[in-house]
């Protein structure tokens, strides 16, 4: 992957409760050279404060801003399922692609996200490889193929 | 057959010489009636006399042999006959007497009441002399006993209600003696109630109290009891009068003279009275619900006593009076103990319908069982386990006494309620515990299985006053053995032993009852079973739906991060590894890929095992070519033939697990195969005999399957071969397979000759055929 900037301002938000799986995307990320910043929210809470905090910014202090969100859904206290929902309900934050990282492959589970906005849902697979693959499209696909909106755009 | 006959062959024959001979005398054809009345036997229509008493000369001042075969005319008046011929045409006569008149006898002087029935086919007509009358016939006699019945309705108990009866009956016929008699269940009777003549209670010592044998009054003795209410035996010396011809022209036997007042008395019975002292008796039966509950019995000892039609009548009419009062007197005494039954009886249902063992709520509570049947003791049988309550034998002892009961089920008494009062007497073992257990009342509460509640009552030694002693009724005459009633009617006492009190009607009932309501709380119990093994079942698919969960998501995180772990080790630290530790972890990485794959399977597994199934009908070609569809790569491949020898049946099925039964099936048939040219067939054959379901085939030319293991191939995660021969795989896809197959209601078995080949058979229903037309 080829960028211009050294540091891309469109954060990468992986909201990952397991130390283990998030220290593998990291390590996907840099077998990939992914040069956008990414920020860990642990859970639920955590990520519903950043976005928050994101909100009450001026435009001039935003260097970063959310470019995608990588959401668990099986996460402790507030359910991936309903964080969906939440970020999809924010105004500001709804445009923002969110893309269901998660094991289960219950059809319901599926579908339930979809309804509720989210953009992608993709298994983890226990094959690093086949894990690698699947992150190198899904980035590609989201920050080389596809434009994203900026939300600092009223 | 004449009567000398008749009681020759009852006195000769080897019989033991005891009262139950009795039994067999043939008391209803005696051939001769009693010497206060006369006998006319007429024929049907035309009333012509066929038999008469042989008495008409004293009588009538006519020789038997004037009138047989006579008109009636020659005895009565055209008026009388008229009457006589309107009664039998418009009343029920048959076994039914009537008096009719008072008659008037052509030539005599003499009025006569006269008493007429039909009987088999023949007319009885009986005489009485109404000049015979002895007693004062006070005049009023209707309004005397319309006084006594509305004075008797004050009476509160039986016994008083017997008293006044018995006292009223004696004033009206002037007996020395007036008994009331109950029976018990085995109809030896006991006097409950006694009037004595006012000069005679002195004289008389007072029968209140004694008990009689049952064989007192025989069996047949008691039928005709049942048959005639009322009874005179005017005078007990009397010459039986003989019934001329003895054999009735018209039935060609003996009279039958069950209904017929003036009924010759059996020697025995007038030897029995003769024994007491009597000269004259009467008797009135008293009924409760069809069956001889007693007798009004009357005794006169002075002299030979007439009673007259009409005061017989009236003391019938008291004796029908007291037996239509037994009944809701009898029942009213027991009121409180039996509403005292119901109310437990409704608490201790409401206990077993809520206790989790509904026999615990018989015991656990108050009131409990012991408060039910008055009982000192209780045992519940409950298959093999036994509950003791108060004072019971003991648990062996119990275990065999329902062991016998169980044994007499089959037996002709019935199997839902049993009771004795002599257990001892049936069950001879009970007489080791005849202090707790001389009376039994059980209710056997399941037909299938030994389920048991009994009641105990112990021994109650009771003292009873015989009119003299009842196993000796026999006297031997000096001219040999011959039947005399006993003789002595002195008080005699005795100890009855291994008797407990007896079981009431009410309390039998009250059983029965119970019964029913353990069957219907058992029923009711039953469909709550029901009911919560439902909810057991939901919730136990819940629960699987979260091992589901834990295996899809809670088993795979370490699982990935094992795997993703020892990855990042190759890669990482791929100087510092030697190509063993690299390969060391390489095939830690595979294992994990296998875990997961065994979590896959099971998942799926538990899945097939409860989701919803979509039967639709479906073209079995369809379904087939879809599950080749996604072999295809394989089958080209390995250029396997796959032969479909004739078109597949429509069928009732899941078409997508259907599918999966056969890509499971052919993937195997091309998996497990060594030869150099594969090939798999398809097919179904219809069944020999209709109702049976078609059965699908799937056979290869494989490697085949030994017989031990036609069972164990079908067995989760069971693999029959090194992991990696054959291509591996998890081991699930025939578990899944069959548990499609069986969730179609059908069976699935393998047919195989290892080295050459396997056929799998499956049927997709139970019975009929699946075969519809599209």
């Amino acid at each position: 992957m080829i960028t211009e900037t050294p540091l891309d301002p469109r954060a990468i938000i992986v909201v990952e409760d397991s130390d283990e799986d998030y220290e593998t995307i990291l390590w996907i990320f840099k077998k990939l050279a992914v040069t956008h910043p990414v920020i860990r929210c642990e859970d639920g809470e955590e990520l519903l404060h950043y976005l928050s905090q994101q909100s009450k910014r001026t435009e001039r202090d935003e260097i970063l801003q959310p470019g995608l969100i990588m959401l668990d859904l099986n996460l402790p206290g507030i359910d991936g399922r309903q964080i969906l929902q939440r970020i999809k309900a924010n105004e500001r934050f709804k445009v923002v692609p969110v893309v269901v990282l998660t094991t289960t492959s219950n059809p319901k589970d599926i579908k339930t996200c979809y309804q509720n906005g989210a953009n992608s849902y993709i298994l983890k697979p226990v094959d690093l490889e086949k894990f690698v693959r699947t992150m190198q499209r899904l980035l590609d696909y989201w920050f080389e193929v596809s434009l994203l909106p900026d939300i600092r755009i009223a | 057959m004449s009567h000398a006959e008749v009681n020759e062959e009852f006195y000769n024959s080897n019989q033991l010489i005891d009262l139950t001979n009795c039994e067999r005398e043939p008391i209803h054809i005696p051939g001769s009636i009693q010497s206060y009345g006369l006998l006319l036997v007429l024929k049907m229509p035309e009333l012509t006399i066929i038999q008469v008493s042989s008495n008409t000369l004293a009588l009538l001042g006519l020789p038997p042999e004037q009138l047989l075969n006579q008109p009636l005319e020659l005895l009565l008046e055209e008026t009388d006959i008229h009457y006589l011929r309107h009664c039998l045409q418009n009343f029920k006569l048959e076994r039914n007497p009537l008096q009719i008149f008072t008659i008037k006898i052509k030539g005599s002087a003499q009025n006569f009441y006269g008493i007429v029935h039909l009987i088999e086919g023949v007319v009885v007509l009986e005489l009485e002399l109404v000049k015979l009358i002895q007693t004062t016939t006070t005049p009023g006699l209707y309004s005397q006993v319309k006084a006594t019945l509305s004075q008797l309705r004050v009476t509160l108990t039986v016994r008083e209600f017997c008293q006044s009866i018995a006292e009223e009956v004696q004033r009206l016929t002037g007996f020395d003696r007036v008994m009331i008699y109950r029976f018990d269940e085995e109809y030896n009777g006991e006097v409950i109630a006694e009037a004595r003549a006012a000069e005679k209670v002195d004289e008389l010592t007072t029968y209140l109290g004694l008990h009689y044998p049952a064989s007192d009054i025989p069996r047949q003795a008691r039928v005709l009891y049942l048959l005639n209410w009322i009874r005179l035996i005017a005078n007990v010396s009397y010459t039986p009068v003989s019934v001329i011809p003895t054999l009735n022209p018209v039935t060609a036997q003996i009279l039958d003279m069950s209904s017929t007042a003036l009924r010759s008395v059996s020697p025995v019975h007038i030897q029995y009275l003769k024994n007491m002292g009597v000269k004259a008796s009467m008797s009135i039966s008293l009924l409760k619900e069809d069956r001889l509950w007693g007798l009004i019995a009357c005794h006169h000892y002075s002299s030979a006593l007439y009673v007259p039609y009409e005061t017989r009548t009236a003391c019938e009419l008291f004796g029908q009076v007291l037996s239509l009062q037994l009944s809701t007197k009898e029942d009213s005494e027991n009121y409180d103990y039996r509403v005292k039954l119901q109310a437990v009886q409704s608490k201790l249902v409401q206990f077993m319908s809520v206790d989790e063992h509904y026999l615990d709520g018989l015991v656990k509570h108050q009131p409990n069982l012991l408060d039910f049947i008055e009982a000192q003791g209780v045992a519940i049988c409950f298959n093999k386990e036994y509950l003791l309550l108060g004072q019971t034998p003991t648990k062996l002892e119990v275990r065999d006494l329902v062991a016998w009961l169980e044994a007499n089920k089959a037996a002709d008494r019935p199997a839902d309620v049993y009771y004795t009062n002599a257990l001892s007497k049936e069950y001879e073992v009970a007489a080791n515990f005849k202090d707790v257990a001389s009376g039994l009342l059980a209710i056997s509460i399941s037909q299938t299985f030994t389920q048991y509640i009994l009641w105990f009552r112990p021994e109650v030694i009771q003292a009873v006053d015989w009119g003299g002693n009842p196993n000796k009724p026999v006297q031997l005459a000096e001219d040999g053995p011959q039947l005399l009633p006993r003789t002595s009617f002195e008080l005699w006492k005795e100890l009855v032993q291994q008797k407990s009190l007896p079981w009431h009607d009410y309390e039998i009932k009250a059983a029965h009852e119970f019964r029913e309501a353990i069957l219907g709380v058992m029923l009711m119990r039953q469909t709550g079973d029901l009911i919560r093994l439902n909810q057991e079942l939901e919730q136990s698919n819940i629960e699987l739906d979260a091992f589901s969960y834990i295996a899809s998501h809670d088993l795979k995180e370490p699982l990935r991060g094992i795997h993703n772990y020892s990855k990042m080790l190759i890669e990482d630290y791929a100087q510092q590894l030697d190509d063993e530790g690299k390969e060391k972890l390489h095939t830690l990485a595979r294992l994990t890929q296998r875990m997961e794959g065994l979590l896959d399977s099971l998942l799926y597994f538990s899945q097939v095992g409860r989701l919803d199934f979509s039967v639709t009908e479906a073209d079995l070609n369809e379904v087939v070519h879809q599950a080749l569809d996604m072999l295809h790569a394989r089958i080209e491949q390995e250029g396997v033939e796959i032969q479909i020898p004739q078109p597949l049946p429509a069928i009732r099925c899941d078409r997508v697990r259907l599918s999966e039964v056969y890509s499971n099936l052919i993937s195997n048939a091309i998996k497990y195969n060594n030869k150099a040219e594969k090939s798999v067939e398809i097919g179904y054959l219809k069944p020999k005999t209709s109702g049976k379901p078609l059965v699908f085939y799937v056979k290869d030319n494989g490697i085949g399957i030994m017989p031990e293991y036609y069972e164990t191939i079908f067995m989760i995660f069971k693999r029959l071969h090194k992991r990696d021969r054959f291509g591996g795989g998890t081991g699930a896809g025939l578990t899944i397979t069959k548990k499609i197959v069986e969730r179609h209601g059908g069976k699935i078995w393998v047919e195989s000759v290892y080295g050459e080949g396997s056929i799998f058979y499956f049927t997709l229903e139970e019975s009929g055929t699946y075969e519809v037309s599209l």
